[in-house]
């Protein structure tokens, strides 16, 4: 009748499972899919296949303007930008992102080069 | 007495997922039950008429967190079937090591909470530890813990080299030591035994006529299995439905004991037989027609009917899951049970009401 | 591409299932299609030891088609789904929730079969 006994006894030699958060973090595997952090703007083309490919329209892309920008409140980090970049510039971090006050999107943009 | 009328409301303590009953009762026993759903109605097939087909995915993935992958491998199964697209060998046996590695974290999910369910705290947090294992291997192989999102209309996203399958392996044989030690206590155990040995009998016509599907019907008798189908390389391993013919509570925690064990079985064979080669192909067009496919989820059967029309979105797309065939059984099994075992009624048919309610 | 299709009018739905419960065939449930032409699409789905058995039905929106729940009792849900989401009308229906099975008071009637525009913006995106 007593046949978890054998289980308890053995969890009270062994050293806990769960882990001291503040103190210790836990390490990410090598590509976990966390959050998306950017793009590296100096290499976009602007081309707007990311922003198509996007399930929940989470990025916006205008041409004119030269400039990039993802609201993270949206995205459902599956990866897709990143697979589908012809110029493979979209960075995915394995962190996951922290918690935060404000909704806000972020933007990037590209410094207008003008011809002497 | 006069009969008094209890809710079973929306929120207790051993419900996953929100669901009310209206429960007629004299003094202890229950005469009726009533069920009303519709706390979790997300309208979901009608947002896949808005989005693109290979969009939608994502969206079907979605709809359950525990048999997420299942879903996604239905319909991309029924869209290859309508395109005429074939699938490369590895990507089918990489698609059902995912796919039971699925299976073993939903029945160890719903063993711990059927202990939970009859008070045995610590039998539930030791189920739920084992677990931790199947969840650090799906986010080393496929990138997140739940929700893996690996699955494409011709084929998978990622592969897993040789290190990975070896390290699937090693998770597999320690859970197989692991869950031998537990499996003493879910069925030998005196006051276990007490709450479910005889408690919610279903017999095998009425499990029939009602239409159950799973791991419910096959406690029943009914033995069949779906993946002896032969779809996405099941039909290269060897598997025999595993039923049981008492039909009460305990028949069905001792069928789910057995599918794990035959779900680790399966991982093994299957890392044993695979080929080398490509993992996806492009696929090209547009939908046209109109397809059904099923697959063997944990809890049972699921069916897809899907209609194309030869734009880029679908139009219709029609997903019955396994908990809204087992509804009517669970208004069968509650009248003539105590009070106090309505908890464990409830939770022996799996509910997942997010599925059901799309 | 469905498997051994059959279609039937309207009259012979209640004898059809009574002639696929004496054999022995598994119920397992209702697709309703909108043709966006006036009709719907009703298609039943049998099972009898893995091999389905489809059951194909057209009606006009204004129709009232028989229940089949006093046959099989596990069609109640189903078809009280279809009378919420779509708008047909069922008669017969053993446990009728009135359409609150899965909507509430403040919501569209007949949400399926209302239908959406889309439109086009310049680079290829689409809005609902």
């Amino acid at each position: 009748m007593f046949n978890m006994v054998g289980n308890i006894f053995k969890n009270l030699l062994k050293k806990p499972v769960t882990r001291n958060y503040p103190v210790s973090k836990r390490n990410f595997f090598k590509g976990s899919r966390g959050q998306i952090k950017g793009v590296d703007i100096s290499l976009c083309i602007f081309c707007g296949i990311c922003e198509r490919k996007c399930p929940p329209t989470a990025i916006i892309v205008d041409k004119k303007e030269k400039s990039w920008e993802i609201d993270p409140f949206k995205c459902i980090i599956c990866g897709e930008c990143v697979d589908v970049c012809p110029k493979k510039c979209i960075l995915m971090e394995e962190q996951y992102a922290s918690p935060s006050i404000k909704k806000e999107k972020h933007k990037f943009k590209q410094e207008i080069k003008k011809a002497i | 007495m006069p009969r008094t009328i209890i809710p079973f409301g929306p929120q207790h303590p051993v419900l996953p997922e929100p669901i009310h009953l209206k429960l007629v009762m004299q003094d202890e026993e229950i005469i009726e039950a009533i069920p009303a759903i519709g706390y979790v109605h997300r309208g979901l097939e009608k947002l896949t008429e808005t989005k693109d087909f290979n969009q939608n995915v994502f969206i079907v993935e979605r709809i359950c967190g525990i048999c997420s992958f299942k879903h996604a491998l239905a319909y991309c199964q029924g869209m290859e079937n309508l395109m005429d697209v074939e699938v490369p060998d590895r990507a089918e046996f990489l698609r059902v090591i995912w796919a039971e590695l699925h299976k073993l974290h939903s029945h160890l999910l719903w063993l711990g909470l059927l202990a939970d369910a009859f008070g045995f705290e610590s039998l539930f947090m030791q189920v739920w530890r084992d677990r931790e294992k199947i969840m650090d291997i799906m986010e080393e192989t496929a990138g997140s813990r739940v929700i893996i999102s690996t699955n494409q209309i011709g084929g998978v996203k990622r592969d897993i080299n040789e290190d990975g399958l070896k390290k699937v392996v090693k998770v597999v044989d320690e859970l197989y030591i692991d869950i031998k030690n537990v499996e003493k206590v879910f069925l030998d155990d005196y006051t276990v035994k007490h709450r479910l040995v005889g408690v919610g009998v279903l017999s095998k016509e009425d499990a029939f006529a009602l239409g159950t599907v799973g791991p419910m019907a096959r406690a029943s008798g009914i033995n069949e299995d779906l993946r002896t189908l032969g779809y996405a390389a099941y039909g290269k391993l060897e598997i025999e439905p595993i039923f049981e013919t008492d039909g009460d509570s305990y028949a069905r925690t001792k069928v789910r004991i057995r599918e794990v064990f035959q779900s680790i079985s399966l991982v093994k064979q299957a890392i044993d037989k695979i080929p080398e080669g490509e993992i996806n192909v492009k696929v090209k067009g547009n939908p046209k027609g109109e397809v059904i496919s099923r697959v063997e989820q944990p809890r049972g059967e699921a069916l897809y009917y899907m209609r194309g029309n030869g734009t880029k979105n679908l139009d219709r797309l029609r997903v019955r899951t396994p908990t809204f065939a087992n509804i009517p059984a669970l208004l069968k099994i509650l009248p003539g049970s105590q009070l106090a075992d309505v908890p464990i009624l409830i939770l022996t048919i799996d509910p997942c009401i997010s599925c059901t309610e799309r | 591409m469905l498997e051994n299709l059959v279609n039937i009018s309207k009259g012979e739905l209640v004898s059809f299932a009574q002639e696929m419960f004496n054999t022995k065939h598994r119920f397992i449930t209702t697709t309703c299609v909108d043709n966006k032409d006036g009709t719907n699409d009703l298609i039943y789905h049998f099972d009898k030891e893995k091999v389905i058995k489809n059951v194909k039905l057209t009606i006009n929106r204004e129709e009232t088609i028989p229940s089949i729940s006093g046959i099989y009792f596990c069609a109640i849900l189903v078809e009280n789904e279809m009378q919420e989401l779509f708008g047909i009308k069922i008669k017969g229906i053993v446990v009728d929730y009135g359409g609150h099975l899965l909507l509430s008071d403040d919501e569209l009637n007949s949400p399926m079969s209302n239908q959406i525009t889309i439109i086009k913006k310049e680079g290829g995106q689409k809005n609902a």
